[in-house]
């Protein structure tokens, strides 16, 4: 295997093309793939513009004319809940001279209305209404005219996707084996539905997303980036077993779906409610009431010892225990971070301290992630230099299980998650584009 | 260091031990002086708020900060580690306050006062400003801060880290 490649096939434009099979190999990964304008581009077409990725959830639009705006991949999208209850998505674009419909983050409307010429849209899309419309000819169709649809909007477990590329992949298929792990998170609601309705935070971090998606997942740094806040808040950190030899599993579920799986150490410890901390003095007796009433007692349990799911959904979705996370690029070296505690339905009296603990370790003020968003913004810097071009990724490669149905486990600290990404990266950069309307 | 508090209400010598005191506080965290900083706190139950928009419920809603007396500790104590990375190193910060505004409310001193915070760190500067809502009590005719409260005007906006006192 060659130990360098030309500099020439970094960042090709659009008349060469990237050959991804080359640039991520197993167990390393070219450094270009961080800092290169042309590679980002293509991931915004191929990856976040051509196939799923989570855009918003459902209790953020609860009723008929609630909307939120979201970027997908370069695109402003409007999400909306429709008269039916449906959700649509739409670009928010004008179609008569393409104004920006929806300038607001979120809001309510029971029509929406183009703010250059007034052009009114139903909630489905339809256009109703044209100041002045004498003056249009014969050939002006209005049922051509309506707000133009994304390719497909689906929501899984109140969690709301959407692709814009005509793939034929379903929701389900993308989505795979890592509906256990929305699942799982449900599983903690003794209703089985969650809200995400207590603000989101909005952190600005000047490196690539996948520097932020792989670090969700990692299992090997919590010791050196994390260093200063377990050294002065013991009540803060939960009970969980942060050693090398910590029963907690990392796993690729394939489809770059990936997770730390903390289950696997409480399973051991067989304790309740260790993921709400170790030290807490709150015993929640009203919600693992409400949770052995909906579940019984020795499912209840069974759910209160397991915990919520460490995860990165691909490309963009992280259920990070008791926070969703989910992650927008700006530029191959920018992007913003959003962050809202998971609120469980029939559970307030949790949810009270779930709001407390995100808010203290979370976003740019947080003692955990503030740390975090200074080591992605070296790590985008380091990887700036030309040299060493490669980045190594081999850590527990030789000792991961590999099960029938293609999923990997290995320990904590082995970089199988950041594997498992990469190799559906490379599966879906190295396809042809897909050609879109 | 920290003046006796005139009892005049609204008088200027007032106004002028507020100001001395916000001066203070400002320079405390410009310099990184952690311990002294959590020294103008009260050492009962406390808040430092930073919120997420002007409006923000924190019963229902997160916060960018959102301390009371005790995770306000923790977070000195985190900075005080020196091994906080966002704050290694340091951020250079200088910050301006002007439109200084003191209402006597029973015990306590409720001053509104506007900021300007330019912050240079790793070869980039970051311009920060906003609303600060100070709730003061005179203890031992000194000033403490009870509640802290800080209105960014860019906080309903994306922000970088904000590991530094604000």
């Amino acid at each position: 295997m060659a130990s360098t490649i030309p500099r020439s096939i970094h960042a090709q434009s659009s008349e060469g093309s990237v050959d991804y099979s080359l640039l991520v190999q197993e167990g390393r990964v070219h450094g270009s793939l961080y800092t290169s304008e042309a590679v980002f581009h293509e991931e915004m077409d191929k990856i976040f513009q051509g196939g799923w990725t989570f855009v918003a959830h459902e209790s953020e639009v609860p009723n008929p004319g609630d909307y939120v705006t979201r970027r997908v991949g370069t695109q402003s999208i409007i999400v909306l809940r429709d008269k039916d209850g449906d959700y649509l998505a739409f670009y928010n674009r004008c179609p008569h001279r393409g104004a920006t419909i929806c300038s607001s983050r979120s809001g309510r409307q029971a029509r929406l209305t183009c703010p250059y010429h007034g052009w009114t849209f139903a909630l489905d899309g339809r256009l109703i209404g044209v100041p002045y419309p004498a003056a249009y000819p014969q050939t002006f169709e209005r049922a051509t005219l309506g707000l133009r649809s994304v390719a497909r909007c689906q929501s899984y477990g109140g969690f709301i996707f959407v692709s814009l590329g005509a793939e034929d992949r379903s929701l389900d298929d993308h989505l795979g084996n890592a509906k256990s792990l929305i699942d799982d998170l449900l599983a903690l609601s003794p209703l089985g539905r969650i809200r995400l309705t207590g603000g989101w935070m909005k952190h600005r971090i000047r490196s690539n997303w996948k520097i932020l998606f792989e670090n969700q997942i990692d299992g090997y740094h919590v010791h050196v980036v994390h260093g200063s806040l377990l050294a002065s808040n013991k009540t803060f950190t939960s009970g969980r077993d942060r050693t090398f030899a910590s029963p907690t599993r990392v796993r690729d579920f394939g489809d770059g779906h990936v997770d730390i799986d903390h289950g696997s150490d409480y399973r051991a410890i067989d304790k309740p409610l260790l993921w709400m901390g170790r030290h807490s003095t709150h015993s929640y007796q009203e919600y693992v009431g409400a949770m052995t009433a909906s579940y019984g007692e020795s499912e209840a349990r069974r759910r209160l010892v397991n915990g919520p799911p460490h995860s990165m959904l691909f490309p963009n979705l992280s259920l990070a225990e008791m926070n969703i996370i989910f992650i927008e690029p700006v530029g191959p070296g920018e992007s913003i971070a959003y962050t809202t505690p998971v609120l469980l339905e029939g559970a307030e009296e949790l949810n009270q301290r779930t709001l407390r603990r995100c808010e203290g370790a979370l976003g740019p003020a947080g003692f955990l992630i503030a740390d975090d968003a200074e080591i992605a913004e070296l790590t985008q810097r380091g990887l700036n230099n030309m040299q060493p071009e490669w980045i190594e990724l081999t850590r527990g490669i030789d000792q991961e299980e590999v099960r029938e149905d293609g999923s990997r486990i290995a320990g904590l600290m082995d970089e199988t998650g950041q594997r498992g990404f990469w190799r559906h990266y490379r599966n879906v950069m190295a396809a042809p584009r897909v050609a879109r309307p | 260091m920290i003046k006796p508090v005139p009892e005049a209400p609204g008088s200027d010598s007032v106004i002028v031990a507020v100001e001395q005191f916000l001066y203070l506080e400002a320079r405390l965290q410009d310099e990184h002086r952690y311990p002294e900083w959590e020294a103008l706190w009260v050492t009962g139950e406390a808040r430092y708020w930073v919120p997420m928009s002007d409006d923000g419920d924190p019963k229902t809603q997160i916060s960018y900060i959102n301390d009371n007396r005790e995770r306000l500790a923790s977070r000195i104590r985190q900075l005080s580690t020196g091994r906080r990375h966002a704050q290694t190193p340091k951020s250079r910060t200088r910050r301006l306050i002007s439109n200084i505004e003191v209402e006597r409310n029973g015990s306590e001193l409720h001053v509104s006062s506007n900021f300007i915070l330019v912050e240079s760190r790793r070869g980039s500067t970051n311009l920060w400003g906003g609303r600060t809502l100070h709730r003061l009590i005179d203890q031992s005719s000194e000033l403490r801060i009870r509640e802290k409260t800080v209105l960014l005007v860019n906080n309903e906006d994306s922000i970088p880290n904000l590991a530094f006192l604000i």
